[in-house]
């Protein structure tokens, strides 16, 4: 089985305490064949961009509901910036308004996958751009 | 060559990507162990089995935070399985090990065992190399925790830590060869569930009957969670490490498990270029098909699959 398989993070940053989702898509992304990491609940940026780092993931998938979701990606992609890991892809996933999906992207953010996006939609994304990078 | 060079200056960056290379099969990251190998041997490797659910993460966690308390510095690697049906994991160790995760020179590092029996995966003993040459004093070995077979790390650790918990089962799941068998001490977690006092009495008598060379085997009990018992964890750890590198039969040990860890690599070399020889073969496919169609039966066509003649 030596092969290179898509690792990922998904984590889920600040005081946000629902993880349902978090966890649905962690499942989702290992029944496709993907190694998950799951960070658990409240984690902060330099935590996160730690364990991406010390992990080697190549996405870290960032699971936000509590509506604060510009201010953290914005202060996740100075972190990844500062760290030298700006090679690892970022999606973010959880409630985002519709308005909110081209910001994010203009950040930086690969994808952007709101509450009631279908898991294949999720899944081919991810692969589709692993297999471009 | 930099990669080596950069992972000895201690950059957790490159240690990270040169695991990742290993994992993925890459020759060219087990081609630069050589460099890291003579600034190793110095680390207490300290692997933690027992069933899944028995507490080895936390305990790990806990573990870990000690050790750094004293100066020491840390790395952890956590293996998971992976799926048999669509190769996937779920790295789920390192969410028990907040504490951890925030102490500094803790590295933790979570993988998947790809398919590498055992317990472990192929690239761990890459990687306990790597954490050592990083600069680490301690590392820490988890197994995947499927039960009695995760014995692989016996040949890679100085130190086993078995962990059960009092609902391990009957005195039969103690009296079978597998976790006991390996462990240099014994901790009994949750142990605030029942009487843990019997179940460490019971767990003795077991353990005494085995051959340790003049050793007696501590069985702890513990409560991982919340932290009791874990100092006295770290004596009995330590006192193991200086009994191995005292002891002639520490010494001894050392050299048996590298020639067990040594040939454990080669089995699994040897079987992956093995398979791809016989399923390059065209006469494979015809013996599937016979088996499958029911007309030979499975050590038949084994057989007939090592009497294909290019092999």
């Amino acid at each position: 089985m030596d092969e290179k398989i898509i690792k990922v993070l998904i984590a889920k940053p600040g005081l946000d305490g629902h993880d349902r989702g978090a966890k649905v898509i962690s499942h989702a992304l290992k029944e496709a064949g993907m190694e998950v990491i799951y960070s658990g609940l409240h984690k902060t940026i330099d935590q996160i961009v730690h364990i991406a780092l010390q992990e080697d993931v190549d996405i870290i998938g960032l699971s936000i509901m509590t509506g604060a979701h510009i201010s953290i990606v914005g202060k996740l992609m100075k972190k990844m910036q500062e760290e030298d890991i700006i090679d690892k892809t970022v999606f973010v996933g959880g409630v985002i308004p519709a308005k909110d999906i081209s910001k994010l992207k203009d950040l930086g953010v690969a994808g952007v996958f709101p509450g009631g996006t279908p898991l294949f939609e999720t899944i081919e994304l991810i692969k589709t751009h692993m297999k471009r990078t | 060559m930099d990669l080596a060079k950069k992972v000895l200056q201690g950059d957790e960056k490159s240690a990270a990507r040169l695991i990742s290379i290993m994992e993925d099969g890459g020759d060219e990251g087990y081609r630069l162990i050589p460099l890291l190998f003579p600034h190793t041997g110095k680390a207490n490797i300290i692997g933690i089995t027992g069933t899944p659910g028995a507490g080895k993460s936390t305990l790990i966690g806990k573990l870990a935070v000690i050790f750094a308390n004293n100066g020491k510095k840390v790395g952890i690697i956590a293996v998971d399985p992976t799926s048999m049906k669509n190769h996937g994991a779920l790295l789920g160790d390192r969410l028990r090990m907040k504490d951890a995760e925030n102490t500094e020179g803790i590295f933790i590092r979570s993988m998947a065992s790809r398919g590498y029996p055992g317990g472990i995966a192929k690239a761990t003993a890459g990687t306990v190399y790597v954490l050592e040459a990083l600069g680490k004093d301690i590392i820490m070995v988890e197994t995947v925790g499927s039960g009695q077979t995760d014995t692989q790390i016996y040949s890679l650790c100085n130190t086993i830590i078995t962990v059960l918990t009092p609902d391990y089962g009957d005195e039969v799941q103690l009296m079978k060869a597998g976790l006991l068998e390996i462990g240099d001490i014994v901790a009994i977690n949750k142990s605030e569930n029942t009487n843990a006092e019997d179940i460490s009495t019971d767990v003795k008598a077991y353990i005494n009957q085995r051959e340790t060379k003049g050793r007696q085997i501590p069985v702890l009990t513990i409560q991982a969670k919340e932290g009791s018992g874990i100092e006295k964890l770290v004596d009995a750890i330590n006192e193991h490490f200086v009994y191995l590198s005292k002891n002639i039969h520490g010494k001894e040990l050392k050299k048996e498990k590298l020639k067990t860890l040594m040939l454990a690599l080669l089995r699994e070399e040897l079987w992956g270029k093995a398979l791809k020889t016989w399923t390059d073969n065209e006469c494979f496919d015809g013996i599937v098909k016979k088996l499958q169609k029911g007309e030979i039966d499975p050590y038949t066509a084994v057989r007939a699959a090592l009497e294909i003649k290019s092999l």
